[in-house]
This record gives structure tokens, sequence and C-alpha cells, in this order.
């Protein structure tokens, strides 16, 4: 599930994580490092109040993550996980495209059914730095390579779903 | 009303005008009486806090038109991702009511809702 910011995504992927059959496990990947975020994390958790979710906080370490029984996994979102994955405290940029994608697939073994709510952050055609250009980059070729894999891609244009590739159940 | 995003000089106004609108029925990032409203986004970023109070008024509208600012790098200054996330919200909500919903790709209409003409 892709798409810009504030486009409907988790609403959508949400509602469609319910749609399968339980456990559902709601993977938040959001680290809290200020207000904002906290604030953001309060919104989202409000959002799922009473939908059944179980939230587990993973910022990172995707490949430590170990989930009770089957089910059904919505992680949100890829583009906090890679950031978190790819700057050391310093802001050094580690190569992370192998970690996470194995993180990925430990998981997809774990679920019967995995939605991974992900990012455009590739289209304001704005010249960055080189470790925010290198970012865009990666979660770039991490989208590419789960797309490939996937059933269903989707992009949330306006909260309206728009299949790129497979049908929606 | 009908809602059109796109990226960028994605040909949202030639869309209006092939519409039928003459300029002088556009009105450029500024609410009044004029059937259409271009460059919805300035608002947002002028006032990240109008969403609510514009929704109304902008439902009154026939055309409403906004770039879509929210496919990039999360922006730097706190007033700018708020100003980002009002717009998102913002047409999420106007999609939901709008009959037509067209977004502009290299020129070209891409109908996510409702029936183009």
């Amino acid at each position: 599930m892709t798409g810009g910011s504030a486009a409907g995504k988790s609403t959508f992927a949400e509602e469609l994580a319910l749609s399968f059959p339980p456990p559902h496990y709601y993977i938040a990947t959001m680290r809290i490092t200020d207000v904002e975020a906290r604030r953001k994390v309060t919104r989202h958790q409000q959002m799922r109040q009473g939908g059944g979710f179980l939230t587990l906080e993973k910022p990172d370490n995707l490949d430590r993550l170990v989930l009770d029984q089957p089910g059904t996994a919505l992680l949100e979102c890829l583009c906090n996980l890679t950031a978190n994955e790819m700057f050391d405290e310093e802001g050094r940029i580690q190569d992370v495209y192998d970690k996470i994608s194995y993180g990925l697939e430990h998981l997809e073994r774990q679920c019967k059914h995995l939605i991974v709510v992900t990012n455009e952050v590739g289209s304001d055609g704005i010249p960055y730095p080189a470790g925010t250009q290198a970012y865009i980059r990666l979660l770039g070729r991490i989208n590419r390579h789960l797309a490939a894999r996937y059933d269903v891609v989707a992009e949330l244009i306006a909260g309206i779903p728009t299949l790129l590739k497979g049908q929606l159940p | 009303m009908i809602l059109i995003i796109g990226g960028l000089a994605s040909g949202k106004r030639d869309y209006v005008r092939q519409l039928g609108y003459e300029d002088n029925l556009i009105a450029d990032g500024i609410l009044d009486d004029r059937p259409v409203l271009y460059n919805l986004q300035d608002l947002l970023f002028s006032d990240p806090e109008s969403g609510p109070e514009l929704y109304q008024a902008l439902l009154e509208k026939e055309v409403v038109v906004c770039q879509e600012v929210g496919s990039g790098v999360i922006p730097v200054t706190a007033h700018d991702r708020a100003a980002r996330e009002a717009v998102g919200r913002l047409c999420n909500h106007l999609a939901r009511e709008a009959d037509l919903v067209v977004r502009m790709v290299c020129g070209l209409p891409v109908i996510l809702k409702g029936r183009g003409s």
C-alpha cells in the first residue's frame, strides 16, 4: 500500500487487514522522539481503538520479531523502519537493504496475510543532500522489490485506492 | 463538485479549461465567489489549521484544483509538515463528497471516481 502523506493509507490498510482472519497484528515502526511523533502515534492509536489489533512496537530489528501465532499483520510503515535502520544515532548511513529484506521475509513466513504500508518519497523533484538521496533510493528499491513479489499493490490517492497490481479481495 | 489533483505542471489548469471554464472564472489561491478554486494547497500552506473551515465552502464550488504535495521527503519545518498533512487530509474529505475526482498525470486525466466527460 503506497501513497503520499495523508493520502488515506492507514484507514484503508486497517480496514483491509481487519477483513482477513484474526489475530490481527499491528506492527508500529515509528520511533517516538518528540511531541509531534507522540501526537501522530496517539492519533493512529485512537483510529485503531476497539478495532481488535494487537499492537507491537517495532521501530527496528524486524528480523527478531516473533508472532505468537500465524494471522494477519499490518506493518506501518516501511518509511519509518527504513529511516530507523539506515541512520545510526550519529546520523551515519548504514547499508541496510539486506537486513530490511531479510526482516520482511522473516515476517512473511509468520503471517497468513501481510499488508505493508510504504510511502511515495521520490516525487517532489527537490535535490536533497546525499544522505536523504540515499534514503529515497533505498526506500524506492525496497518498494520495487516488494511490489515485484507481492500479490496486490495499490496506491492511495485522495483516499481512493487505485490498483497497480493484482486484485483486492 | 469536481476535484482535480496532480503534481506541479501536470496539466490541471488545461483540464479545467477543457471543462469549459474561462480564466476569469478561476480563482487562484483565494476563496471568493468564482466557481473554480485553483491552488487549494496555497490556502493550507498559509494556514494549516484552516482545513475544517475551508471544507464547507469548497463543497459549494463547481471545481476545486489542488496540487499533490505529499509524495516527497518529509519537510524540515513543522509548519510545512502540518500543511502537507492538511492538504492530504482535506483532499480525502473532498474526494469523498465529489462527483468526479481526476488526477492529472503528464497532461492525461486519470479518473479516480465518477465518470469523465
